[in-house]
């Protein structure tokens, strides 16, 4: 029966072209965008190399000063010193890392042979290399050590590699930024630009900065990355570092004389401006979810209208015949069946083409360079949720007229009396 | 005429009813994408308050506490420091000017507040800058009423020289004369009085696609306390100085400052980046909702179509009593039209209560009126020519089909 | 009215014993009620119809021909009364059950052929056959080209429906009647839409499956073919007349 029933939708389809076309346009449309948005959400917070550990990582990536009388803040990335003299040995902290924010005046430039080369510079510990898995395509990280001793080593990417060294091997050799020469000590895959945390060309310690004044700061340009024991640690760490902000010691209590920040993931730090939430209050993470999840329902409503009046115009189109199947034989059920096999089958090669244009958009986007070192990936579990949505549509749609009408009377349906 | 299509249109209510939902959403995606296009193509064709072309930005990283906290020894040094990296920059025959500057144009960074003033200036945002002498020259500002900053600014004590731009003075002094008024912030409580001395074009630091705001600049002497050392410096080049002198000038401010780390930048390039953030996003969403209308045209012409096909009785049935093709056409398009206005006017209903409800608030009534009226006009073609096929089918119609279908 | 016409036909299935009723109906009643309006369509039809005979049912426009049809055939359920096909009580069967009896004893020709245009000729005669079980396809087409055979279009199978005249139509309609081998043939004005030559034919055709020993009630307004019947039954305004 079934083979008959596949039988019967492919004729169908062919012979109902512009309808079949506009239904197949509508799913993979539909698809392709949502393929599209998730894979970019994917690509930003999805755990994937180097932070595949992004689990159990927490961290904080803004602090704000305020004067006694709340009119003056200062808002910026934390300072070494705060987090030197006051995030240390976090309870339930694994591992702790501090980094600049390579988008916070980390973009140096060299001079090789009259060109000028652009790279993002990252200055970091040790122990960023033990919470990120990065990918070695020779050498390895440095060390703490290397940190505590000021030696002017650094971890290129491979693009970097490219550019200062032709892509041969580049362990021993040197490379000069910004005016200062680092020794390679490792070279690894790209990172992609949108990893905010990990991205840089060239990672060096943080003891090679061209002035120790970084020592003296509570605010300016460092974040922290904390490796809990487990996820759930977090709100154990969160409620111990805000007790740390209420012992800092400032300068000039006059001018300021209070620390607010929070121990955050880095959703809930990139979704504050979607809940309009301050820097004050901690980040709404339920309504940030809720409200991409609202925007993409919002999104495929009229795909899903535009779908169900199509399969109602279809059946209507389609009343007379189902009124002649009924009147040589077939039962409801029998008709539900082959509406039910039509609309999967739709929904399926919809897919199947939703799919294919999706990767093929992903590529495009991938090697348009736009986003550097960006990779997006099909993400295979929201496609095929996608195509869950689009069949169960599909079947609410196309069955649910359907059976209505195959409830009919044989001559009522003959008469196109259903509207 | 009008109600027997009314009465046709009650009597499809159902699947009417679908198309209607259809429209209305369809107008509220339009309306939703053309209320930033119709925003950001406004705000581009006002005039811009300064030219970037042929000017250089350094942004300057003195890697220290450079802070509101910081020691006034380190700012005095600091201001020495880009005293001589002016200078030194002067002396380049490829350098027509040099100055220094707080926020350069198109950077993201920036300083806002705003003020009430004799009952003035309520919710108006104002933005910030602090400017030495030279920027005028090199970003160009055209002064409409007094004058720019100056030696003769040195001996102000007791006031602070600003700058504002025309909207600022509209705002606050109307049709008075603003040189000489006082604009500093009355719930301040150590105020100095800040006493407007020139008035430029509408200088608009977001570049091109932001918004007219007030603006102020405020004289920065590198010398006195109140002033902290610039962000950046900018440089006006001779037209035809290519990248290479980028190096140079490099080197000469590393000689200044060796511990310090510069990027340099023209501001060309920061304008195509920041055309990059607003027209990438604005490119994507419209994309989407320009395949959002095609599905949906195609949708209606699908449905269109099959309701035209299973009338052909009907119509069949008019063309038999004398209905001419004209006629018929018309009254498929009229019915089209009536099931369009009533979704439109839903979403019409929904949108007045944006501006009320100040959801996207940045625009103003004039560009919510422009993008409903083309909304309105691009939904209205949308189902018109997707009515064309469709009704053209039914003028196709012979009277002897009524009969054939009994 | 029954009482003529002791049962002589030549019934090719002997298995069929001529006394028993194919059809029967008693006290039939429908009533369409919309909104505002109630039509009475039909009230109180009592009819019996034997095994191969062949009977016409004529009446004015609206009379409720067409209903009365519909009801023996099972396409619609009278408001009141009984109905029995080859005496099984059908009024009292479920949808599942329905549908087979439909399929299996009954073949249905409209007035206006309701072929699907999707479908091509031979696909359209096919249909009866694909609600039964244990038929092949290579089975279903034997059957379907044979039933066309016998309608005389063998040389049109792959046409589709708007390709072929109002009688090929009709003939394919009346090829996927009989496709399925049913006692019973229901014929709602099968020549209403064709000139009379074509109706001529058509109705040879009929008159050549009654002699096979098919039961058929034909509706007609048109006296030249209810003439060849051997029945008439007249309607007007929903009663039986005669
Ligand atoms: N679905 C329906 N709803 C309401 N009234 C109907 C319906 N079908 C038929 N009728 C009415 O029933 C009566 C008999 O119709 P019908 O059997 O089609 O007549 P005819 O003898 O011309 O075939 C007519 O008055 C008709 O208007
Ligand atoms: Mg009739």
């Amino acid at each position: 029966m079934l083979k008959n029933y596949l039988k019967i939708a492919f004729k169908v389809f062919l012979r109902r072209k512009f309808f079949t076309f506009i239904s197949l346009f509508a799913i993979s449309f539909t698809l392709v965008v949502l393929m599209v948005a998730v894979s970019f959400l994917d690509h930003v917070f999805g755990a994937q190399p180097p932070e595949t550990k992004l689990d159990r990582t927490i961290g904080v990536f803004h602090l704000q000063m305020k004067s006694p009388d709340d009119n003056n803040t200062w808002s910026s990335p934390g300072g070494y010193k705060f987090f030197d003299r006051y995030a240390r040995n976090l309870p339930g902290v694994e591992i702790m890392s501090l980094l600049t924010d390579t988008f916070d005046g980390g973009k140096v430039y060299s001079y090789l042979d009259g060109n000028k080369i652009e790279s993002y510079l990252k200055h970091t510990d040790g122990e960023f290399w033990r919470i990120m898995e990065f990918t070695f395509l020779e050498g390895g990280p440095f060390t703490s050590d290397d940190e505590k001793n000021a030696n002017f080593v650094a971890v290129i990417n491979e693009a970097t590699r490219k550019k200062f060294f032709d892509g041969q091997s580049a362990l021993g050799r040197t490379l000069e930024v910004d005016g200062q020469r680092f020794r390679v000590v490792g070279v690894v895959a790209n990172v992609p630009y949108l990893r905010t945390i990990p991205f840089a060309d060239i990672w060096v310690p943080i003891s090679t900065m061209k002035t120790q004044a970084y020592k003296n700061q509570l605010l300016g340009g460092f974040n922290a990355l904390f490796l809990a024991r487990s996820k759930a640690d977090f709100p154990m760490i969160k409620e111990e570092f805000q007790s740390r902000l209420k012992q800092v010691e400032f300068d000039d209590p006059k001018e300021y004389n209070r620390m607010i920040g929070y121990a955050e993931t880095l959703f809930e730090f990139m979704s504050r401006p979607l809940t309009n939430s301050r820097q004050e209050e901690p980040a709404k993470v339920g309504r940030a979810l809720a409200t991409i999840f609202i925007i993409m329902i919002l999104f495929m409503l009229l795909p899903a209208i535009n779908l169900v009046n199509i399969n109602i115009s279809r059946i209507m189109e389609r009343a007379s015949e189902i009124g002649v199947r009924k009147a040589f034989g077939a039962s409801s059920w029998t008709l539900v069946g082959q509406f039910i096999v039509e609309n999967v089958l739709l929904s399926l090669i919809g897919g199947a083409i939703g799919f294919v244009l999706s990767r093929f958009v992903l590529r495009a986007i991938t090697e348009s360079g736009f986003f550097p070192y960006a990779d997006f990936q099909l993400n295979y579990r929201v496609f095929l949720y996608g195509l869950a949505v689009a069949v169960f549509f599909g079947l609410m749609s196309g069955v649910y007229p359907a059976w209505k009408m195959s409830r009919l009377h044989p001559a009522d349906a003959l008469k196109g009396v259903a509207r | 005429m009008i109600k027997h299509l009314l009465k046709l249109v009650w009597n499809r209510k159902r699947i009417n009813f679908l198309i209607t939902v259809e429209i209305f959403f369809s107008f509220l995606v339009v309306f939703a994408v053309l209320v930033f296009a119709v925003y950001y193509t406004d705000n581009y064709r006002q005039p811009l308050g300064f030219n970037y072309e042929n000017v250089w930005s350094v942004t300057l990283d003195m890697k220290s506490a450079s802070t509101p906290g910081s020691r006034e020894s380190d700012k005095q040094q600091q201001f020495a420091t880009i005293k001589n990296m002016l200078a030194g920059l002067r002396e380049f025959s490829e350098v027509e000017s040099a100055a220094g500057i707080w926020g350069i144009p198109y950077w993201s960074g920036d300083w806002t507040g705003d003020r009430e003033i004799n009952g003035k200036g309520k919710d108006f945002e104002i933005g910030f800058n602090e400017a030495t002498d030279e920027v005028k020259d090199v970003l160009g500002l055209n002064i409409v009423r007094g004058r720019w900053f100056g030696k003769e600014d040195d001996g102000a004590t007791n006031y602070r020289p600003v700058v504002i731009n025309q909207l600022m003075a509209r705002t606050f002094f109307g049709d008075e004369d603003p040189i000489g008024k006082d604009i500093s912030n009355p719930k301040d409580k150590e105020r100095v009085e800040q006493r407007v001395i020139g008035v430029v074009d509408d200088f608009r630091k977001g570049g091109e696609f932001s918004a007219k705001r007030g603006y102020v600049f405020h004289r920065n002497d590198l010398a006195s306390e109140k002033v902290s050392p610039p962000r950046s410096l900018i440089i006006k080049v001779r037209p035809g100085v290519t990248a290479a002198f980028e190096e140079k000038i490099l080197a000469r401010l590393q000689a200044e400052a060796r511990d310090w780390s510069f990027d340099i930048k023209p501001l060309a390039q920061m304008r195509e980046a920041n055309f990059q953030e607003y027209l990438v996003p604005m490119a994507a969403f419209g994309l989407i909702a320009g395949f959002l209308l095609i599905m949906v045209g195609l949708g209606l012409t699908g449905v269109l179509w099959q309701s035209v096909t299973q009338r052909t009785k009907e119509i069949g049935l008019r063309r038999a009593k004398g209905a001419t093709r004209r006629r018929i056409y018309r009254q498929i398009l009229g019915e089209l039209f009536i099931i369009t206005t009533i979704g439109l006017l839903a979403g019409v209903l929904v949108v007045v209560q944006f501006p009320l409800l100040n959801f996207m608030g940045f625009a103003n009534s004039r560009v919510y009126a422009i993008s409903a009226a083309i909304s309105l006009a691009l939904v209205y073609l949308l189902t018109t020519i997707c009515g064309l096929y469709p009704s053209r089918l039914a003028t196709r119609v012979q009277p002897a089909e009524a009969l054939h279908y009994e | 009215m029954t009482s003529q016409a002791t049962a002589s036909t030549t019934s090719a299935n002997g298995a069929q014993t001529s006394t028993a009723n194919m059809i029967q109906l008693e006290g039939i009643e429908k009533v369409y009620r919309t909104d505002r309006i109630e039509t009475v369509a039909l009230s109180d039809i009592n009819l019996s119809v034997r095994a191969g005979e062949f009977i016409s049912i004529m009446g004015p426009s609206g009379s409720g021909k067409s209903t009365l049809l519909n009801v023996i055939g099972l396409l619609d359920v009278p408001t009141g009364g009984k109905v029995s096909v080859n005496s099984k009580p059908v009024t009292s069967y479920g949808d599942k059950h329905l549908a087979r009896v439909r399929n299996e004893e009954i073949g249905f020709v409209f007035q206006t052929f309701h072929l699907i245009n999707d479908l091509s000729v031979v696909d359209n005669v096919e249909i009866p056959l694909l609600y039964r079980k244990g038929l092949s396809g290579a089975e279903r087409r034997k059957l379907a080209l044979r039933a066309l055979d016998r309608v005389g279009l063998h040389a049109r199978v792959h046409h589709f429906p708007s390709q072929l005249s109002g009688g090929q139509q009709q003939r394919v309609a009346i090829a996927r009647a009989i496709v399925g081998n049913p006692r019973i043939l229901l014929a709602d004005e099968p020549t209403g839409n064709l000139d009379s030559q074509m109706g001529d034919e058509i109705m040879g055709v009929l008159k050549g499956l009654n002699d096979d020993g098919a039961t058929i009630v034909m509706v007609t307004h048109d006296p030249r073919q209810s003439e060849k019947t051997e029945r008439i039954v007249r309607l007007f305004d929903g009663r039986q007349v005669s």
